[in-house]
């Protein structure tokens, strides 16, 4: 990597008393990448992410945003240029969903009309119409929506950093699996680096560009999602994805339309998967239908490739 | 929800109904004194209007049959039938006085039958209030109705008011005095309840010793508190000379102000610990973790989260000081109480009901008042029951 990083751990440590609940840790983010820590519960994700913004400041080491120590940077000015949403969302109960939303720029202050556009513009892009939901108070709101206000309300002064300790933990798994699909479409056009922690390996694997795994303070592996299931550093990291399972979870990873062949005319257009679903789906409905070819059908409905059994093997060791 | 059930006979109201009817036919409603000196002679429905009392009975009965039938329709009837009588009660004793008074001492007192017909009244109020929505406003027409007769004069030969005529400037000072009394205690309580909760949640080494000294004062009877502090601020007064000219004595206000305010800063300290502790971690780790100063975090997030339980400590404590300054008339503090303990040394139980009546009346005020208050400071909570 030959840009600076844009957050840095070197050798950080944090001390509760004479426990270390993080333990010399090392980690490059860069910019633009989506950063999930994932382990079981007291093994230092979260403290790890609330060193970040000095929620928690770190016992030894250093921490960089952009090649600058934090520790030279007001916490509240640092705290107020990076995102931050956690799984009880932290909405202020007393407050309308516009004003939770309008919080860090109100704390910036922004002008009050670009405030107002700003609120709008990204209950919008959260799927919260304004009209709707601007004057309601957070108890009001569902899990799902709740939380997309906590995340609204944490992209609000357009950080570069956003940090996020389990957001979706709480929700029922229909909620949670529609707001990670979200989430990867949202970081698809804003680019933010993003810190993730969750214990929900599923979820990391589908969000994450990097994958960091924690045990007991220390960092055990980190590398791509394919990496880590390629080649898990130990047993630890193969439980963790799942032991035997893992060739599911790495079908799940690997779209349709990286590996399907072209058009077969011969194929009947039933039964079906569309280019953008996953190798383990696509697996899912051979098993169904007892076939071992499917189509490919586009969101068009047009048939665009064919899909054998043999090619699911190919990309999956 | 009620109007899915078929219509059961309401038992509350068949007995209290029953309980109407005693009243009226067993009890002396009310009495007439030539003086005040001279004890009255107790008259019944019977004894004042003779036969022509037999329609009154209708009422207790038609509102038991309404019982009886226990339907929305038959309770919301009920309700208006109460309204009517509540508004009546008052026209009724004026009616009752201008027919039996004659010359300018003779009084009339309640009698027995009168207070019961008023509480099994209200009791029958509440009950329908609990069974039927809405209708708060109602409760100002018999008010309103009260204040008329009052206002037209009509009830100037009550004993009552006939004790309230004769000293009527004393009054006047006494509940201006109460009101100064119990605000004083109240708002100093609370700057001193709230410095020292906030201190007790700075050092929590302090909350354990704080909460046993404030539960010590609650449990230490007031009189004696009284008497405990009247040798301190004698000396006091005696040694300071500027103490004794602000009034600071042994007796009077300065050790009611104390004693009123040593009792509120239990229930307002806890209530104020206890609101501030309660507030959402989680809202309050967000708030530090969007970039909020904590001066920001506590007076835009904390304080407005916990100020429905705060008031609720105020509520209690001003109710609670309301009764307590009574007691303050014992040590030459002034106030309604005087009327009370005026009123048992000459055994005038009216004089003693002209302080009794406005204390409940300014502690029911004071309670429904804050609890509205309290009520508007969650417009969240208001919005999520709709």
């Amino acid at each position: 990597m030959s840009e600076t990083p844009r957050i840095a751990l070197k050798g950080v440590t944090k001390r509760f008393g004479a426990e270390a609940a993080v333990d010399a840790i090392t980690l490059n983010i860069a910019p633009g990448e989506f950063c999930v820590l994932v382990g079981t519960s007291g093994c230092g994700k979260s403290t790890t992410l609330r060193m970040i913004n000095r929620l928690i400041e770190h016992s030894d080491g250093e921490i960089h945003i952009d090649g600058r120590p934090i520790r030279e940077i007001d916490p509240q000015r640092l705290r107020r240029r990076i995102g931050y949403a956690i799984q009880s969302t932290g909405l202020f109960p007393h407050w309308t969903v516009a004003r939770n939303i309008a919080l860090v720029p109100g704390l910036l202050r922004w002008p009050r009309a670009r405030i107002r556009e700003r609120v709008e513009e990204l209950m919008t892009l959260l799927g919260l119409a304004p009209a709707e939901f601007a004057d309601k108070y957070p108890a009001q709101l569902s899990g799902g929506q709740a939380q997309r206000v906590g995340v609204a309300r944490a992209l609000a002064a357009d950080p570069e950093i956003l940090l996020m300790d389990e957001p979706f933990g709480a929700l029922d798994p229909i909620t949670r699996e529609s707001l990670q699909e979200e989430l990867r479409r949202l970081q698809g056009r804003i680019r933010k680096t993003i810190v993730f922690v969750t214990h929900d390996m599923d979820e990391a694997l589908k969000l994450a560009d990097r994958l960091v795994v924690m045990r007991a303070g220390r960092i055990v592996q980190q590398g791509s999602p394919d990496e880590l299931l390629a080649a898990p550093a130990d047993d630890f990291v193969t439980s963790l994805l799942g032991g035997r399972d893992r060739g599911l979870k790495r079908a799940a990873l690997t779209p349709v339309a990286r590996v399907m062949r072209p058009v077969d005319a011969r194929l009947p257009v039933e039964p079906a998967v569309s280019p953008d679903e996953d190798l383990r789906l696509a697996l899912s409905v051979m098993l169904w239908h007892r076939v071992e070819t499917l189509a490919v059908v586009d969101k068009a409905g047009r048939v665009c490739g064919s899909l054998h059994l043999m090619d699911l093997l190919g990309e999956t060791p | 929800m009620v109007e899915g059930t078929p219509a059961a006979a309401n038992r509350v109201l068949l007995v209290l109904g029953l309980a109407l009817l005693a009243a009226l036919l067993g009890l002396d409603l009310a009495s007439v004194a030539p003086n005040r000196i001279l004890p009255g002679e107790g008259v019944s429905p019977w004894g004042w209007l003779g036969p022509g009392a037999v329609p009154l009975l209708a009422f207790p009965l038609l509102l038991m049959a309404l019982a009886w039938r226990g339907s929305i329709r038959a309770l919301i009837l009920a309700r208006a039938l109460v309204v009517v009588a509540l508004v009546l009660l008052p026209w009724g004793l004026a009616a009752f006085a201008a027919d039996r008074v004659t010359g300018s001492q003779a009084r009339v007192t309640l009698g027995a039958g009168f207070w019961t017909l008023l509480f099994v009244l209200l009791m029958i109020w509440v009950e329908l209030q609990a069974r039927l929505k809405g209708g708060i406003w109602l409760t100002l027409l018999p008010l309103l109705s009260l204040a008329l007769a009052l206002a037209g004069g009509h009830l100037e030969s009550l004993a009552l008011m006939r004790e309230y005529a004769s000293r009527s400037g004393a009054f006047h000072e006494a509940l201006r005095y109460h009101l100064l009394l119990v605000s004083a205690a109240v708002g100093l309580s609370l700057l001193l309840a709230f410095a020292l909760a906030l201190a007790m949640r700075r050092f929590p080494r302090l909350r354990r010793g704080g909460f046993a000294l404030l539960s010590l004062i609650q449990t230490i009877p007031s009189l004696a508190l009284f008497g405990l502090l009247l040798a301190p601020l004698a000396w006091l007064a005696a040694r300071y000379a500027w103490l004794g000219e602000l009034g600071v004595q042994g007796i009077g206000w300065a050790p009611a102000l104390i004693a009123l305010v040593g009792y509120s800063l239990l229930p307002m300290t806890r209530n104020s610990v206890v609101a501030l502790d309660g507030v959402d971690p989680g809202v309050v780790e967000a708030a530090r973790g969007m970039g909020m100063s904590p001066a920001q975090v506590f007076w835009r997030v904390r304080l407005p989260l916990a100020a429905p339980v705060i008031l609720e400590g105020i509520r209690i404590t001003t109710v609670q000081a309301v009764g307590l300054a009574a007691v303050a008339a014992l040590i030459g503090a002034g106030g309604l109480g005087t009327f009370i303990f005026q009123g048992l040394g000459q055994a005038a139980m009216d004089l003693v009901l002209l302080g009794a009546l406005p204390i409940l009346a300014l502690a029911v005020a004071a309670d429904s008042l804050l609890s509205a208050l309290a009520r508007l400071t969650r417009p969240q909570l208001r919005r999520e029951v709709q």
